[in-house]
């Protein structure tokens, strides 16, 4: 039995067909019959992302291996072994989860990861080392109990993130996930967004003080606000970490709710038709908007509004129907030994009286199979089904009666997941830096686990100031560790002393949590990782020593200026040479000595592949499927899947010219005709209009003729489509330049 | 339905001699000479920070093989990914454990290992598992989401 046997109805059927197709795409690829950049971008927006080494070579410490996997030079996207581990991102929107798919998660990660969940800075989970013959598999399982993988990753909308408060929360304006979970469905392999130049991350805050969902850091972000007792969202666009952060513009401050899914539709076909496609690290929103300037670009978007052809899904909002389990309550009784210290740092007193959100801590993301299906037990018992990931690594049980909170923190200690400190100093946000990620230039983790070990032993004895404080790394300068809105961040970068490469990182001040992301730290230097734990002594005993009342670390920072702030760590920046100190030279928990060698083409921007692309390569896989059938004897089937491997090419050009080009089979041939009659080869042309006008008896030999006829059609369609490409790069650029 | 994903605990009599983040290096030594016959070794991973779970991660092609600390006990798991006999499995989980006690003195015990099937879909019986193993085998009891996994005695 397989698992599409065994899981059969459960699977969704949409999310079943899609995963049989990529299945499909991955024999093709196999086969040579799909170019290794479409497969690339394809398994991309499927979730299944490249790796460190995956490109056969790693730094042994001495030199260079060349990793002979079995299946070489079979890759799946550029300079990518086929059989090389890679990671697997599944999205989770709005953070929120189930015991049930806890348990179904964990149950993956045990077979087809290393037995580790790890929680991801955008409310994700990611498994790495998943061999990509084990991903439709693993994608069946979780799309049997609602979860998909799809555009986890990739040029499309990421995962939709929301506070992880949101609903009981004592601050918000008010519940935010039914419009975060009807954006993630409404988007979610929507047309309008397959044709974007990078990536597109959108984010829901309750309140606009919190760091909630840091709303001016996503490309996209709505703020709930209350206006004459309507609801709607002050919008942001633009905003964006990486290597050039953006702080978003407002976009409205007043949007009401009916217009959130329609506004975002228009933005999404205005970034589409305008966002940069050439340039990689140009091309997400914030630069078209930064370019257009944000009144235009407004302009623009409303005048897409207009002409959006009305859905119902616009106003359809999910209800969220979270019930506790245990009656409200009070905390009374006895306190288990370390019970106090976790209840200050871990636990929310929700706006529900008698209800509290549990922050478990996870270090630095991560938590094993069997803690995860420990921590479903504890779920079900104490909260009822109401978990969800937090942007800082976390994992929230909501609803628990207040009463149960000591019982629930000695099942937490049980099974290991009772540590206090949740979004405290010892609660460090960290990528996979070079632990896994083909970017990576220092060990973020690394860096994490030791500050996080020496913290630990001290935090008792800490200042409240410094308890507080949030530190943040990234292991290469792209941010996804957000290390610009930390108190103190930190992103890895490399130094050559005296010939030899010495892993470092640059420190960051001034960053802002608080207002979802409110400004963004300044780099004050860079300094050798091994220094690292230093560098966060010296701030921290500074600024207790030396703060005004209620001064924060970014006032003080402020107050005290760069150049000081720079002086306080200067002598930390200087390498001792080699011989006198060699574990500079190589990294956290690393003994290879430190080589930038092992630096691959990151996958996060993906594939420049274009809508019509992926829709050339549909038609392509039905040829294919039509070829099948023809060689199973089933002529109809066959004559069924080559005509309509035509249709699919031709309606990837339509859809070009009209976005909301209906699929039917007379308006695609009817467009197509009114539309490239004098652009197409007359003679490919006539084999779509032949076959729409009659259907011939479905023998082997005139299916046979059909199946070669249409692969030639979608040969056309290329040659057709490479001059529409070229026309919509001229039109895009006659735009801009207006 | 058949299945190859064994796995395979050796227990260590002796984790206190050696700690467990003294295992990267030696883990990044084998990569440097590619010492496991038959395996492809790509990379070390520290799980360390995480209770009871895989310690220090050897990842290779054919196997994931870690210095594991599930439920508080370390041993040497090796998990087959690709294609093998049982019998193969536990005889290249031995093999790594004798590099490990020959070149690191690290002791295993030697009567009692477990066996685990690492797929849900497939399932194996004691009778399979002595067959492979050896010795008296018994099923180890555990709640119905966990991994079947049998306990071999070789007295």
């Amino acid at each position: 039995m397989t698992w599409k046997e065994k899981l059969g109805a459960q699977i969704p059927a949409d999310l079943g067909k899609e995963i049989d197709i990529y299945e499909t795409q991955m024999e093709l690829r196999k086969l040579g019959k799909i170019d290794e950049k479409l497969f690339a971008e394809t398994r991309l927006r499927r979730g299944a992302y490249g790796q460190r080494y995956d490109n056969a070579q790693r730094f042994d410490g001495f030199q260079t291996q060349h990793l002979k996997f079995p299946l070489a030079p079979l890759t799946k996207g550029p300079d990518t072994a086929w059989d090389a581990p890679g990671m697997m991102r599944i999205k989770i929107p709005f953070g929120g989860l189930n015991p049930g798919q806890l348990e179904v998660l964990a149950d993956c990660a045990e077979e087809y990861s290393d037995g580790i969940l790890h929680i991801t800075t955008r409310q994700d989970f990611q498994f790495h080392f998943v061999h990509i013959e084990d991903t439709p598999n693993l994608m069946r399982r979780l799309a049997a109990v609602g979860i998909t993988t799809r555009e986890a990753c990739g040029n499309s909308v990421r995962n939709v993130t929301a506070c992880p408060l949101s609903g009981i929360c004592r601050t918000e304006a008010f519940d935010v996930t039914p419009y975060a979970k009807a954006l993630t469905y409404f988007l979610l392999g929507h047309p309008d967004t397959q044709d974007f130049g990078r990536k597109f991350k959108p984010a829901f805050s309750g309140c606009e003080d919190e760091a909630c969902g840091l709303v001016n850091m996503h490309d996209f972000g709505g703020i709930a606000q209350v206006r004459d007792g309507n609801r709607g969202f002050k919008l942001y666009v633009g905003g964006g970490l990486g290597a050039v952060p953006y702080q978003a513009k407002v976009f409205g401050d007043f949007v009401p709710v009916e217009e959130l899914l329609p506004t975002a539709q228009a933005i999404a076909r205005v970034f589409a038709r305008l966002g940069e496609k050439a340039n990689r690290a140009r091309a997400r929103i914030k630069f078209l908007v930064d370019k257009l300037g944000i009144e235009e670009f407004k302009r623009l978007v409303a005048e897409e509004r207009k002409i959006l052809p009305p859905d119902p899904r616009w106003t359809q909002f999910p209800a969220v129907d979270e019930k506790p389990i245990k009656p409200a309550s009070s905390l009374n009784g006895h306190r288990p030994e370390g019970f106090n210290a976790w209840h200050t740092t871990n636990v929310y007193q929700q706006r529900q009286a008698g209800f509290a959100t549990v922050t478990v801590a996870c270090p630095i993301g991560d938590i094993t199979s069997t803690q995860a299906r420990q921590l479903a037990d504890l779920v079900r018992k104490y909260s009822g089904d109401s978990v969800r990931t937090s942007v800082e690594q976390n994992l929230l049980i909501r609803w628990v009666s207040q009463a149960d909170l000591p019982a629930l923190y000695t099942g937490l200690k049980q099974i290991g997941l009772g540590e206090h400190g949740a979004g405290t100093i010892l609660d460090m946000t960290a990528c996979p830096g070079t632990d896994t990620c083909k970017l990576g230039i220092a060990s973020s983790r690394g860096l994490a686990r030791e500050l996080r070990s020496q913290l630990a032993g001290k935090f008792f004895t800490l200042d409240e100031s410094v308890k507080g404080l949030r530190i943040k790394m990234s292991g290469c300068f792209n941010s996804c560790g957000q290390h610009h809105i930390a108190d103190i961040g930190f992103y890895g970068n490399s130094r050559t002393i005296a010939n030899r490469k010495v892993p470092h990182f640059q420190v960051l001040l001034g960053g802002k949590w608080r207002n979802n992301g409110g400004s963004y730290g300044l780099a004050i230097g860079s300094v050798p990782s091994r220094n690292v734990p230093k560098v966060v002594e010296r701030i921290t005993e500074r600024f207790v020593k030396e703060r005004h009342a209620n001064e924060s670390l970014q006032d003080f920072y402020a107050r005290i200026g760069k150049a000081e702030s720079r002086k306080m760590i200067e002598d930390l920046m200087v390498v001792p040479p080699y011989e006198k100190d060699p574990t500079f030279y190589s990294d956290w928990g690393d003994p290879r000595e430190f080589s930038m060698g092992d630096i691959g083409m990151g996958e996060c921007a993906g594939e420049v592949i274009t809508a019509l692309q992926f829709e050339l390569g549909a038609a392509e896989r039905m040829n294919f499927e039509a070829q099948l059938a023809h060689e199973a004897g089933n002529f109809a089937k066959a004559d069924e899947l080559a005509f309509g491997s035509m249709l699919q090419a031709a309606h990837g050009l339509i859809h070009e010219q009209w976005l909301d080009a209906p699929r039917d089979p007379a308006t695609v041939v009817s467009e197509f005709k009114t539309r490239f009659l004098t652009m197409f080869q007359p003679q490919l042309a006539g084999y779509l209009f032949k076959r729409s006008e009659s259907a011939p008896a479905p023998t082997k030999e005139a299916t046979h003729r059909l199946i070669e006829e249409a692969q030639l059609f979608i040969e056309g369609a290329h040659t057709c489509g490479d001059k529409l490409q070229l026309q919509k790069a001229a039109d895009r650029a006659a735009v801009l330049k207006k | 339905m058949e299945t190859h994903k064994f796995g395979v605990k050796l227990f260590i009599t002796n984790p206190a001699a050696k700690p467990l983040k003294d295992f990267i290096p030696v883990f990044h030594g084998w990569i440097q000479s590619q010492a496991l016959p038959g395996h492809l070794l790509i990379d070390v991973h520290d799980y360390s920070h995480v209770h009871h779970g895989p310690g220090i991660l050897l990842v290779s092609h054919e196997a994931n093989l870690s210095l594991d600390e599930a439920e508080g006990r370390r041993g040497l798991v090796y998990i087959r990914k690709q294609p093998g006999q049982l019998a193969d499995t536990i005889a290249a989980a031995k093999a790594a454990a004798k590099k490990l006690s020959d070149e690191h003195g690290v002791q295993f015990e030697a009567c009692k290992f477990e066996v685990f099937v690492n797929d849900r879909l497939a399932g194996i019986s004691a009778p399979q598992v002595t067959a492979a193993a050896g010795g008296r085998v018994t099923a180890k009891p555990g709640d119905s989401r966990e991994r079947q996994t049998f306990v071999v005695n070789r007295e």
